[in-house]
């Protein structure tokens, strides 16, 4: 360990959550930022190429918080593993889709690491609550650029309000399975590393998301069903969600939107993960 | 007064060094002129950003990552003040990106090539910035005042990516056998559209950019500028240049490329708008900027908020 | 959509500038956009938006220019200030003896 290090040993629970956390951060800044240069507005490409700059500096603070004290390489836990090693949530890895499905995942995953960050900040674990302190801070702008888009949205014309709909509905789960218990939770929960525990946190994602959806006019009453339901649904002209009828398979369940805190993942994150570790694992031992 | 006094003043004015702001009078050849110049100047800087976000994925380590973006999230910038500029010559931003993606207007060569790996990433931010803060340092001289104006902060920001792009290529350069092939294997595929990027020797009489002194200096001027400063810092590190081999001419002490050792078709072939990645790029964006007119439409009108 | 002019300030001692434009449908996003389009670096502390059309100039901005003498209102216009104190000094000595 370095000189000064704190003598607090490095727990298995604060590896576990420390890492999902950077690679939720990692992974959807990975895919935030393949905006950059094809966003639908100039000046909006160029302030979501920020919000994708910042996830990625915030997957290296995490990375780092642990590589200092396991004697690690923040870059070869970023690029380092294999891929059942990450632990972020499908959410994160889905593609991009059209602006419409990237401004719904921004919304919900930004409201919902603001609500996981604000228990965070009680962590037992100084150098985490620290730095989730400063996180906080960049994360603001985030919410504020998320509300203001979906607000924006969801009052304007019927085609961009129903697009929206339709894929905050679809991808609600799969946001909400960002609050899947953390391998070592229990422990977490044990250590106080964890103030709130994850099913907790979620039902707070979930009240508040709806509470807003029901504002904005995107009645939320289809997400509120709950998770197990399998019916298909489409936008009428006004916007609201009309089931379709169809026993479709393409629901939004969660036991298709979770399993990412135990390091199972989608076809999407299989070309993902090439790319991103490609260089990486090409060129072992060289600095870049 | 008659058109013919007003170009008279006008001409006498750029030819004692004179500046033209965007409400001034000028002739209809250099509104015409200065904005099609600008115009591609944008269309180049958004372009650009393509082929280096290819690169984006790939990127070895997390600070590199977040570099790269902020580079290109920097090119994406200037094409915005660019469009600004060239909007107040009487072309609406919409039009010049509809002309953009339809293919009836041009951007820089360079941006109509395939990158494949990271010492791409290396060529492109050293010696293709590097050959476009040539030429943009040159414009700030430009007649058009308002171009010169974002043109200081695109230039600031152009000797940054200069920076970035050096210090990948020389991690790589000082690196493994595998990494400097990468930035030789690179520099094989770059070297001769680095070359066209200046373009072919300038025509001063036929040339009505260097006639208004929107342009003050000439093509060949340019790339002699480039040439005598990136060459030895190239072959310093030991990498090989490819046809056109610069030599070193001991009388001037400039670095010089033969004209018989350059080949134009390429550059003729991309001036059709018929480069390797032309079609594919602009169908990309094409079909971006389809599928989003609904954000466009949201866009249109101030926010309706409710009570 | 319209042109929102970006003005910036930076700490205390200089006033705001004009940075630039942004293309935005109003004031709220027209800010987020100039954040990032130009203070992205920290550039200034302070931040202002404001509609093209709410800029106004003169039609013909020659009415700026000064026509007749003007002096007193530059420093210029008191440059012979040394000699005036010698003047004076030379004056009060005079007084003395």
């Amino acid at each position: 360990m370095s000189a000064g290090a704190e003598t607090q040993s490095v727990s298995k629970a604060f590896v576990s959550v420390v890492t999902a956390l950077g690679d939720d951060e990692l992974i959807i800044g990975h895919r935030h930022s393949e905006w950059t240069g094809f966003a639908p507005h100039i000046e909006e490409d160029v302030a979501f190429s920020s919000i994708a700059q910042d996830e990625i500096g915030h997957a290296a603070a995490y990375y780092s918080l642990i590589a200092r004290l396991t004697e690690d390489d923040a870059d070869r836990i970023a690029l380092g593993r294999s891929r059942a090693e990450y632990r972020h949530a499908i959410v994160c890895e889905m593609a991009n889709g059209d602006w419409a499905r990237t401004l719904a995942r921004h919304w919900l995953y930004d409201h919902a690491d603001a609500i996981r960050l604000e228990s965070l900040e009680d962590s037992s674990n100084k150098g985490l609550a620290q730095l989730v302190a400063k996180i906080r801070r960049e994360e603001r702008y985030h919410l504020i650029h998320a509300d203001t888009w979906i607000s924006r949205v969801a009052h304007g014309p019927v085609e961009g309000r129903s697009k929206l709909t339709h894929a905050v509905t679809e991808m609600f789960w799969s946001a909400a399975a960002l609050f899947e218990p953390f391998e070592d939770e229990d422990l977490a929960g044990a250590e106080d590393l964890l103030p709130v525990t994850s099913p907790k946190l979620q039902e707070r994602f979930v009240a508040q998301t709806t509470a807003t959806l029901d504002e904005l006019g995107m009645p939320a009453s289809v997400i509120r069903t709950g998770a197990d339901e399998t019916a298909e649904f489409v936008a009428s002209s006004s916007g609201d969600l009309i089931a379709s009828g169809n026993d479709s398979d393409s629901g939004a369940s969660a036991a298709a939107s979770g399993g990412g805190r135990k390091g199972r993942h989608t076809s999407d994150f299989e070309s993902l993960w090439d790319d991103l570790t490609y260089t990486y694992r090409n060129n072992p031992g060289a600095t870049w | 007064m008659t058109y013919d006094d007003k170009l008279t003043r006008f001409t006498s004015h750029i030819e004692e060094g004179g500046k033209v702001e965007a409400e001034d009078w000028m002739p209809e050849d250099y509104r015409r002129g200065v904005l099609k110049f600008i115009e591609m100047h944008a269309n180049s800087e958004i372009m650009g950003a393509l082929p280096e976000r290819e690169c984006l994925p790939r990127a070895p380590s997390l600070q590199r990552k977040m570099s790269l973006a902020a580079k290109i999230q920097d090119e994406v910038g200037h094409s915005q003040l660019l469009y600004r500029v060239a909007e107040d010559l009487g072309k609406s931003r919409d039009n010049m990106y509809a002309d953009l993606v339809t293919g009836h207007s041009k951007f820089h060569n360079v941006f109509h090539y395939p990158v494949y790996h990271w010492g791409d990433v290396g060529l492109i931010g050293w010696l293709i910035d590097g050959a476009a803060l040539v030429t943009q340092a040159a414009l700030r001289d430009s007649s058009y005042a308002p171009y010169t104006r974002v043109l200081k902060r695109i230039c600031s920001e152009e000797q940054l990516h200069l920076r970035h792009g050096e210090d990948i290529t020389l991690e790589m350069a000082s690196g493994t056998n595998q990494q400097r092939a990468m930035f030789q294997d690179a520099l094989d595929r770059w070297w001769l559209a680095i070359i066209h990027f200046f373009g072919p020797r300038s025509k001063p009489d036929k040339d009505l950019l260097l006639r208004w002194k929107v342009k003050t200096r000439t093509n060949e001027d340019l790339r002699q500028e480039f040439l005598d400063r990136y060459v030895p810092k190239v072959l310093e590190l030991g990498f090989t240049l490819p046809t056109p081999v610069p030599h070193h001419d001991h009388e001037s002490g400039h670095w010089l490329v033969r004209d018989e050792d350059i080949d134009w078709a390429p550059l003729d072939a991309i001036k059709r708008n018929e480069g390797p990645e032309t079609a594919r790029r602009l169908k990309l964006r094409r079909e971006m900027y389809d599928g989003h007119r609904w954000v466009r439409d949201s866009m249109a009108e101030p926010a309706v908020h409710t009570a | 959509m319209e042109v929102f002019e970006v003005f910036r300030r930076s700490g205390h001692k200089d006033p705001f500038e004009h940075v630039g434009a942004v293309i935005a449908p109003d004031s709220e996003m027209a800010l987020l956009m100039a954040k990032e389009c130009f203070v992205r670096r920290r550039e200034g502390q302070h931040l202002w938006v404001t509609r093209r059309s709410d800029i106004h100039s003169f039609q013909d901005e020659s009415l700026l220019e000064i026509a007749a003498d003007k002096s007193y209102r530059f420093a210029q216009a008191y440059r012979d200030v040394v000699k005036k104190r010698d003047r004076a000094r030379s004056r009060a000595q005079e007084l003395d003896s």
